[in-house]
């Protein structure tokens, strides 16, 4: 449910900093904030989803310093620029309304091998493996219950939407209004989950004079559903057997019918609850007053308040005689967390218009902007319910109370001056300081200016005829960023339990805040053109852009032996460069039919230029895989952002692995060990851990074709992302439990290509299975646990993805057919979405992972979070 | 225009209140949850609780590859010896020693030389906890961010650093005067000075002990320690738990309870135990592990996993469970005893061939387990009178010796340390079902190093397999 967005790659190095863009409803910025867990993933939703769509008129996404230098640190990231529907005045009153509805599923399950089922050592033992038992079609005979269960089918069920909004806006004389009331809900692919939004918005303007007007909204929403934890299902999915039906999961009296050891997943989705419940007002205020014609003062206050509130329970023993309570809780618990957060925004400024001489025009801007947000955090938790069933906190034996709070504040100053010569020549300058209260005294004041400049060539050139419109742009800026709140020291923080028997007990905070941090500095340098030709039947937008970030204020987990798990420190510099080309053609265009396509191409690269001083790499992240094998996310000087790193086959050099070779190179010999308990197997290389690949894309392609015949209009969305590459975590765990298909050669004798340690060919015959192999010799837990699951280089690999994200078919009625029903409009809409996939990628959806929209590590895609594929009707009417 | 004029004062306030800031409107970054600046007290409270829960989180490790503990599952990563990431183990150890060393300074700028003694013997014994399972571990270069990569310190060094941190923290502690009383912020005396400088003793006789293996040792200096260490079980050095912050044993039992398998009792300690190896039955096991619903009790082969006719999880094998004296969520958490202490002085003076006295020591430590878990007299007095277990001075053997402290200790990672030591030669000790294939049928000698260490401090990690040996445990 969470979207992730990322205009122009990522400026922060920081895998867990927001990279997202600001939202600004109607000149306000708003809270856009995801607060998942880290450890225990729900997936929450952007604030963003608090928005009720049907309310917004136009979204503009500004790239690039020299266009969001002005809003300042905040958008360091880009910006989503939103204004929303307004009423015209005298247009008397209009009212729309409309439903939709959608059903979805899930888009691609992994591949799974369906003939051997519970057990160990290739025998039905009883025991806790899920698929690395007997030969299914041969045990069915002696025990008919040993069968194949498709349960990853049926665990998932199929979702859907329904959604209903009415709005009604209009306008008399010296004042227009517009409302809204919207209700959504969702029924999620996992069972169990749901979420729902229910919305309501009034804005409103009066205009007391030609000098003086106001302007006001305010939108109410209440948001929230039941988060069934995705990875935590998708790893039960994996322990589960393949030969236990997961349908069946309870029993008569409310216990769980359990696997050998394994928590069901149904019974767990059922009664393991984590229920978010938001309520949110956002509301601005906005004066204008123009004393005189080319001068205009404007006063903004925006205020944004949101409460969430969100409870997870965890279910004890229901005291139930011989219940089975596997992989459940073993007291149950249940939390409570509160997020308050207000945000709180007021911006003046003064505008000067003017013609200055008949050919030159001048816009100057001069403001003030202030910010601050304050989010006050508690968390409550309880262990151990006294009375099964009775979830409260007087019911707990043991009960931790936590509670934090967090300060920010900005101050900025900023000016712009827009210089027009006769309408083809502009310039544009901006500047801006900020002082921030995150950074430490004499570093908290920054200031970024911007100069961008376009010419529209066709104006004063003579040029072909086919060419109706050319402009030429360039631009610089700066923007700067701060950093959140209370990273300038290094704190103790209070000890799990305490005060514990009267006494106080504190530690040292994990994180080390540094007093010497310094703003973050991005800064952008672009040229672009747009051209028209042919009537305006095609046009070409390109740009070209470098972007280098500087400074980047990161907490770069370091050694636990330094005393901290995470330090922050100021750190180097990365750099995105990269072209966007939008073309736009209309190939045909005849009187009732019309061809648009638009093909959208971005292509960004970014290198490490430096890091800090007598660092060569961080890691940034780490996902685990098994006995060690885990991969890590690094960075390193000299090299792109999103190398993975991981355990490899041992690759065979004459003299041994060159000294400092960090790029596996898969194609040399793997060595092939001919002694010892793996004889015939191909050996882990232990000297280092090799780069096995990167996760940042190669380029990203979109191309929309839109076919409008009459009232009738066709639109498809082809999306493609190339060459990046994963680590399949999910993956890992299913190949130690024998599931996926590949598994079903487990017992065949192969084998291996490569060369001994001495370099000759590799002769030795091994068998692939568990235990006593048809030679005699042991494989104990045989070759996919023991050699395969702990090669990182076999689940690290290309992510690449084309899939036909959206089709849909919309019909706006005739206006001959509506008109006698009262209607000014009538239109019906059918799409499908995510219905094609093409990818190498074995698991789910390779675009879902399950960290979340709020973090950058979408290389590391954990333990699995499907990606569906869903259809949506929907009615629209106009009254 | 009085409209017009009640607009201008409108603006001009909004104006002045815009551009006026406020000096302090900025200062807001002083962190309201976390503070910079705590008392030593709120120190000492956590670390003396932690130094406990690293001795069991590293017992959890340990307890596998002593044979205290079995899987109960086939295979199990622990049980068979495989390479286990003891991540978590590490970063408490090293937190905790982080802390103290904060501890430690603050308490010498406030002039409290008490403190700085505990920090030191608390700062021993976690710093052995280290060294003990990774030899080579870093410790000059590390806990003030001195860099971000700390390099190792070679483990035989480190025993120095070690016994130096013992004879200065024993000194610190009996300095007479402080600024600083300590109290019930001292979760494992209650700030009895007395008793710390005796553990500190009693510790300096366990680590001499550990150089069994190594020219350097020397009973004599053993015995040494011993003379001026505990006197009896009340100076044991052990943290009782409370609800709020729960016994780690007490933990797995809960999870055991809740069918999230965990802490199931191996075969080895029960045969050891219920008269199968010696032929004696230990009344002690009551306290230590739970009967089976048929009222026996009942071990798991390591490595095996459970017997199948082990149906019901909770109630057909033995498995630590709470009620018991080790396993119950407000046990306490021993971490230097008075019977420990005894055994390392039988082994002492048997190497120095004091039969007489190595076999009164033998005698009182397995008397004082017995006493310190409350076995009834008649029960104790039975076990200890059988022929098999008072079997004469004449008779004391290290192998005895070593069979009762297996006992006495168990659960500790001290075990670990007497096994390598003594190439567990425990009676009826073999390797584990599905031993790791890279150990060639050998008992691992070490931990490798945590994954943390591999990705963040790559450069420094020594590049180890199992069967490296730490510096005492030398052929």
């Amino acid at each position: 449910m969470g979207a992730r967005i990322v205009v122009r790659g990522l400026t922060s190095l920081n895998p867990n900093a927001d990279n997202q863009p600001l939202f600004i409803i109607d000149g306000i910025p708003i809270d856009n904030s995801v607060n998942d867990n880290a450890s225990n993933q729900r997936g929450m939703s952007n604030r963003a989803a608090d928005i009720n769509p049907n309310d917004i008129e136009t979204i503009s996404i500004l790239k690039g310093a020299a266009a969001t230098g002005l809003y300042g640190v905040r958008a360091a990231n880009g910006a989503v620029v939103i204004t929303t529907k307004s009423g015209a005045s005298g247009s008397g009153l209009t009212i729309n309304a409309g439903t939709s509805f959608s059903a979805e599923e899930i888009n691609k399950l992994p591949e799974f091998q369906r003939n051997y089922g519970r057990g160990w050592y290739g025998i039905d033992d009883g025991g806790v493996y899920s698929a690395s038992g007997a030969l299914i079609e041969a045990q069915s005979v002696v025990d008919p219950s040993y069968i194949f269960y498709d349960n990853y089918k049926n665990f998932y069920r199929t979702g859907g939407m329904r959604d209903h909004f009415f709005n009604m806006s209009g306008g008399k004389d010296a004042f227009t209004f517009y409302t809204s009331v919207n209700h959504t809900k969702q029924e999620g692919i996992i069972p169990f989950s749901h979420w729902g939004r229910t919305s309501a918005r009034l804005r409103g303007t009066a205009k007391f004079s030609e000098k003086f007007d106001v302007e006001g909204s305010v939108n109410y929403s209440n948001s929230g559903g039941n988060r069934v934890p995705h990875t935590t299902m998708g790893e039960r999915l994996m322990y589960w057997s393949h030969t236990q039906d997961i349908r069946e999961y309870e029993n008569p009296d409310g216990t769980q019918i359990a696997g050998i050891l394994s928590a069901n997943p149904l019974y767990n989705a059922k009664y393991m609850t984590y229920v978010d419940d938001v309520d949110r007002t956002i509301s601005n205020l906005s004066f204008n007053y123009k004393p005189i014609d080319w001068l205009r003062f404007t006063y903004r206050f925006g205020h944004d308040f949101y409460v969430d509130k969100r409870e997870e329970i965890s279910p004890g023993p229901l005291g139930i005689a011989g219940e089975n309570r596997s992989g459940l809780s073993a007291l149950g618990f249940m939390e409570q967390r509160r997020f308050i957060n207000r945000v709180i925004n007021s911006n003046f400024f003064a505008t000067f218009d003017k013609e200055i001489t008949p050919d030159l025009r001048a816009t100057v801007r001069a403001g003030h902007e202030l910010f601050e947000t304050d989010l006050n955090y508690s968390y409550n938790f309880g262990e151990e319910f006294v009375t099964p069933g009775f979830y409260s906190f007087s019911n707990v034996t043991r009960h931790v109370i936590t509670e934090n709070t967090y300060r920010r504040r900005l101050i900025g100053a900023y000016g712009d001056a827009s210089l027009d010569y006769k309408g083809f020549l502009f310039l544009n300058l901006t500047a801006r300081n900020d002082w921030t209260s995150t950074l430490p005294k004499g570093n908290n004041s920054f200031f970024y200016p911007s100069a961008s400049m376009s010419f529209v060539f066709n104006e004063v050139l003579n040029l072909p005829n086919a060419l109706d419109y050319g402009k030429l742009r360039a631009a610089y800026g700066q923007v700067g960023k701060d950093t959140d709140p209370y990273r300038t020291a290094a704190t103790y923080t209070t000890a799990t339990g305490f005060p514990l028997n009267g006494q106080v007990g504190y530690v040292r905070s994990a994180s080390r805040g540094s007093n010497e941090l310094v703003p973050e500095m991005t800064t952008t340098l672009e040229f672009g053109t747009e051209l028209q030709f042919f009537k305006n039947r095609l046009g070409i937008d390109f740009t070209w852009y470098k972007a280098n970030s500087k400074d980047q204020i990161l907490s770069v987990p370091v050694s636990n032996t330094t005393g901290y798990s995470q330090v922050w420190i100021n750190a180097g510099e990365i750099e995105n460069k990269g072209i966007e080309l939008i073309l736009n053609g209309t190939p045909v265009k005849t009187n009732n039919f019309r061809w648009d396509a638009t093909v959208n191409f971005t292509r960004n690269r970014n290198m490490v230029v430096d890091i800090a001083d007598g660092v060569s790499d961080i890691t940034l992240l780490q996902q685990n895989g098994y006995v060690n094998s885990h991969v890590t996310m690094r960075i390193a000087k000299g090299r792109p952002y999103g190398d993975l790193y991981g355990t490899s086959y041992q690759r065979y050099y004459e003299g041994g692995q060159p000294e400092g070779l960090i790029y596996l190179d898969k194609d040399r010999p793997k060595v092939i060990a001919n002694s010892g308990g793996f004889a015939g197997f191909p050996l882990m290389n232990t000297t280092n851990q090799m780069v096995l690949g990167n996760g940042m894309p190669n380029w990203l392609a979109g191309i929309r074709n839109t076919f409008t015949y009459k009232g009738v209009s066709l639109s498809v969305l082809i999306d493609t992302r190339w060459k990046i590459d994963q680590f399949d975590q999910y993956g890992v765990w299913l190949a130690a439990f024998l599931k996926p298909d590949y598994t079903n050669d487990r017992n065949d004798v192969v084998i291996f290509d490569g060369v001994t340690p001495d370099g000759q060919p590799n002769d030795q015959q091994v068998w692939l299975g568990q235990g006593l192999g048809p030679d005699g010799r042991d494989y104990a837990a045989g070759y996919y646990r023991n050699i395969h699951r702990v090669m990182s280089e076999n689940f690290v690999y290309d992510a690449s993805y084309i899939k036909l994200r959206n089709a849909t078919l919309a019909y706006n009625l005739p206006t001959r057919w509506i008109t006698p029903l009262n209607l000014k409009g009538l239109s019906v809409s059918a799409s499908v979405n995510n219905v094609i996939l093409w990818t190498p990628w074995r698991n789910f959806d390779p675009e879902s992972y399950s960290t979340g929209a709020g973090s950058n590590a979408t290389a590391l895609t954990g333990m699995g979070y499907p990606g569906a594929r869903s259809m949506f009707f929907s009615l629209n009417l106009t009254l | 225009m009085f409209k017009n004029m009640k607009l201008r004062i409108f603006i001009l306030l909004i104006i002045t209140g815009v551009f006026t800031s406020c000096e302090n409107y900025l200062d807001v970054n002083t962190d309201p949850n976390n503070p910079t600046a705590v008392p030593v007290k709120g120190l000492m409270s956590v670390a003396s609780i932690r130094t406990a829960s690293n001795t069991a989180s590293m017992g959890y490790h340990t307890s596998y590859f002593v044979q205290y503990l079995a899987g109960p599952n086939a295979g199990g990563n622990t049980d068979t010896h495989q390479e286990i990431n003891a991540n978590t183990t590490w970063v408490n150890i090293y937190n905790v020693l982080s802390n103290l060393s904060d501890m430690e300074l603050m308490a010498e700028e406030q002039g409290a030389p008490n403190y700085v003694g505990a920090a030191k013997i608390m700062k021993a014994i976690n710093l052995a906890l280290l060294v003990d399972a990774w030899n080579s571990v870093p410790y000059s270069d590390a806990f003030f961010v001195q860099t971000l990569k700390p390099t190792y310190d070679d483990g035989q060094q480190l025993y120095t650093e070690i016994f130096t941190l013992l004879t200065d923290g024993i000194a610190n502690l009996q300095q007479t005067t402080t600024t600083l009383i300590m109290g019930e912020d001292d979760f494992v005396f209650g700030g009895n000075l007395s008793q710390w400088i005796k553990v500190g003793h009693a510790l300096r006789a366990r680590y001499l002990n550990h150089l069994s293996k190594t020219s350097s040792y020397d009973p004599n200096a053993v015995l040494a320690a011993i003379a001026n260490g505990l006197e009896s079980n009340a100076d044991d050095a052990k943290v009782t738990y409370t609800n709020e912050v729960r016994n780690p044993w007490g933990a797995v039992a809960i999870n055991q309870a809740g069918l999230v398998l965990d802490g199931w009792i191996s075969q080895q300690i029960v045969e050891a135990m219920d008269g199968t190896t010696f032929g004696v039955v230990d009344p002690r096991m009551e306290f230590m592990f739970s009967r089976t619903q048929h009222g026996t009790f009942r071990g798991t082969r390591n490595g095996a996993g459970r017997d199948p006719d082990v149906v019901d999880l909770r109630l057909d094998a033995s498995t630590l469970v709470e009620g018991t004296f080790y396993a119950d969520r407000t046990s306490p958490v021993l971490v230097m005893t008075f019977a420990e202490q005894k055994f390392i002085e039988a082994e002492a003076h048997l190497a120095l061939d004091n039969k007489f006295a190595a076999y009164t020591a033998y005698l009182a430590g397995i008397r004082a387990h017995m006493d310190m878990l409350a076995v009834s007299a008649a029960e104790r007095d039975a076990y200890i009178n059988n022929p098999a277990v008072s079997v004469g001075e004449e008779d004391i053997t290290l192998d005895l010796i070593m069979k009762e402290k297996y006992v006495a200790l168990y659960l500790s990672p001290e075990t670990w340390n007497d096994a390598r030591r003594y190439d567990f030669n425990y009676a009826d000790m073999t390797i584990p079902d599905q031993l790791n294939p890279d150990l060639n049928g050998q008992f691992s000698r070490r931990l490798q190093y945590p994954s943390s260490e591999f990705t963040t401090n790559s450069d420094n990690v020594p590049r180890v397999n199992l069967l490296d040996r730490i510096w005492w445990d030398q052929n």
